[in-house]
């Protein structure tokens, strides 16, 4: 039993951080997950502590956030470091409902990319640790113009 | 208010020296200022050490080589602006007459004998995320491009001018010409960015020796004034730190020509903030020696070279130096006071009057950067 789970050993995984997406969101497809501000409507992601803008606390709560955006900037980086498998894309993203965030790009190699471009929202790898386990979290496909 | 001067400076080679601990380089560095400026080692009130890496009591462990015990050490981390913060740190302590003459040591050891990579921050989201220093810049780069035309060729230009420059410094790391052609054919590292666009590991040490007024004239005959210290946080911006300028090296220098009085066109010599060429070029602009977008006209039209309106990086700067961090912004401090007293050898700037010194740095996800310091000095 030993020896065949060493020889078809299937990579266990484990999120990049255990708050910031849901693979399947309300509407069954990947989400990012933050905070909404309950006075000002503003979207945070990460989750906030407090609203940063109006320093009140408790107005917070948990919020699904859509992966739908646009790239601001991206570049291609040809030799990560160790555990990222390159070249690999990075892109900062301004996500539709506010908030931006910086991510690697799937699904880029065949693409032309450009500024302002479309992307959407999928859950991939991100690096590997030392031993072997998948980092999981929030990567961005560029969609067609 | 009190009056502050630099008396003193010392400086280590910047280079990479796996096996001389940095205790000892910056032990050097120290040494070198204290005796520059004639102190005696009993009349040093005060000292900060700052640097990124080093470990607990960083400057404790520098000091007491030379037998310097007792006084009050701080150590000080801040990241690339590790430097000007401990400069800033002396100075505060100065003004607030809490000392006459203090120390402000910078140093960092990036190499080791085995060899390795600068340490990932386990609690930053954006670099386990796979944002590495060089792909920040290179987006960065990208917005520039796409919105004022800045070109690939005129990106080169700086490596290749601080390259030439760094030939007449003997503490350079990087101490041979390249060519516009060389730099853009390059190992690609993050797109736009080659290898030759990249400031390489160094180590390296530094330190001034700062003192009120009074106190300066008695040690020195050509103090150097500093006429302004300022130390900003970054912003929470929309983008976190990808936009083509950077916000607070524009709030911290506005600052620091308000405090000294003078204006970008006064700067005859500057050493600023260039880890990656495309940083240098955004900063003209940060720094008002030409108009936002202008950054590429500006080093097109030679207006950064020694000679031109002012002479940005005559030492080499980052690029040419690399880039220990805690050692930066002390080092700054020194190549401007060596400068300002037409000490620099050289690379000297003719006829330099006003320094400025900038450091920024810092990687905090969904903060422009950690911390950013302008000094300006005054001959």
């Amino acid at each position: 039993m030993a020896e065949a789970q060493s020889h078809n050993k299937v990579p266990t995984t484990r999120p990049i951080r255990p708050d910031l997406f849901v693979e399947r969101g309300s509407d069954g497809r990947p989400k990012l997950t933050g905070s909404r501000c309950r006075e000002t409507g503003e979207y945070f992601w990460p989750v906030e502590l407090m609203n940063p803008k109006t320093r009140k606390l408790g107005t917070l709560t948990g919020a699904e956030i859509d992966g739908a955006g646009r790239i601001v900037s991206y570049t291609v980086v040809a030799r990560g470091l160790p555990g990222f498998a390159s070249p690999y894309a990075m892109a900062t993203i301004a996500l539709d409902q506010g908030p931006t965030l910086i991510a690697q790009l799937e699904d880029w190699q065949d693409k032309a990319l450009a500024l302002g471009q479309r992307v959407e929202l999928k859950i991939g790898v991100i690096s590997t640790d030392k031993d072997g386990t998948q980092v999981m979290g929030p990567k961005f496909r560029p969609l067609a113009p | 208010m009190k009056d502050v001067y630099v008396i003193g400076a010392g400086m280590t080679d910047f280079k990479p020296q796996p096996d001389v601990p940095v205790h000892e380089l910056a032990f050097r560095a120290a040494w070198d200022a204290i005796s520059a400026s004639a102190v005696p080692l009993e009349k040093i009130d005060i000292a900060y050490a700052g640097h990124a890496y080093q470990g607990p009591c960083f400057g404790q462990k520098t000091l007491m080589r030379m037998g310097a015990t007792g006084i009050p050490i701080v150590n000080v981390e801040n990241a690339c602006a590790s430097g000007a913060s401990a400069v800033m740190g002396v100075i505060h302590a100065i003004k607030a007459g809490e000392a006459e003459i203090g120390l402000a040591i910078g140093a960092e050891k990036l190499t080791s004998p085995g060899g390795g990579f600068l340490p990932i921050v386990a609690d930053d989201l954006d670099s386990a995320m796979g944002r590495v220093m060089p792909a920040a810049f290179a987006m960065q780069a990208r917005l520039h491009m796409e919105r004022y035309g800045t070109t690939k060729e005129q990106m080169a230009k700086v490596a290749v001018k601080n390259r030439r420059n760094a030939m007449r410094n003997p503490r350079c790391h990087m101490r041979k010409e390249v060519s516009a052609e060389e730099v853009l054919a390059a190992p690609m590292i993050a797109d736009p960015l080659t290898r030759l666009s990249c400031c390489p590991v160094s180590d390296g040490a530094a330190a001034v020796v700062i003192a009120s007024g009074e106190v300066a004239r008695r040690y020195a005959a050509k103090p150097v004034r500093i006429a302004a210290s300022v130390l900003v946080s970054g912003s929470r911006t929309p983008y976190g730190i990808v936009d083509d300028r950077s916000e607070m090296s524009i709030r911290a220098s506005r600052k620091a020509y308000d405090i000294a009085g003078v204006g970008p066109g006064d700067v005859d010599v500057c050493e600023l903030h260039d880890p990656f060429t495309i940083a240098e070029l955004i900063h003209y602009e940060d720094l008002g020696f030409c108009k936002p977008g202008e950054a590429g006209r500006f080093i097109d039209t030679g207006q950064s070279a020694i000679g031109g309106s002012v002479a940005v990086s005559p030492s080499g700067g980052l690029l040419a130096k690399g880039h220990p961090l805690g050692a930066t912004g002390v080092a700054q401090i020194a190549e401007l006071f060596w400068q300002l007293r037409g000490e620099a050898g050289g690379y000297q700037v003719a006829g330099a009057k006003v320094g400025l010194a900038h450091t920024v740095g810092g990687g905090v996800s969904k903060l422009e950067s950690g911390a950013c310091g302008v000094h300006i000095l005054v001959a």
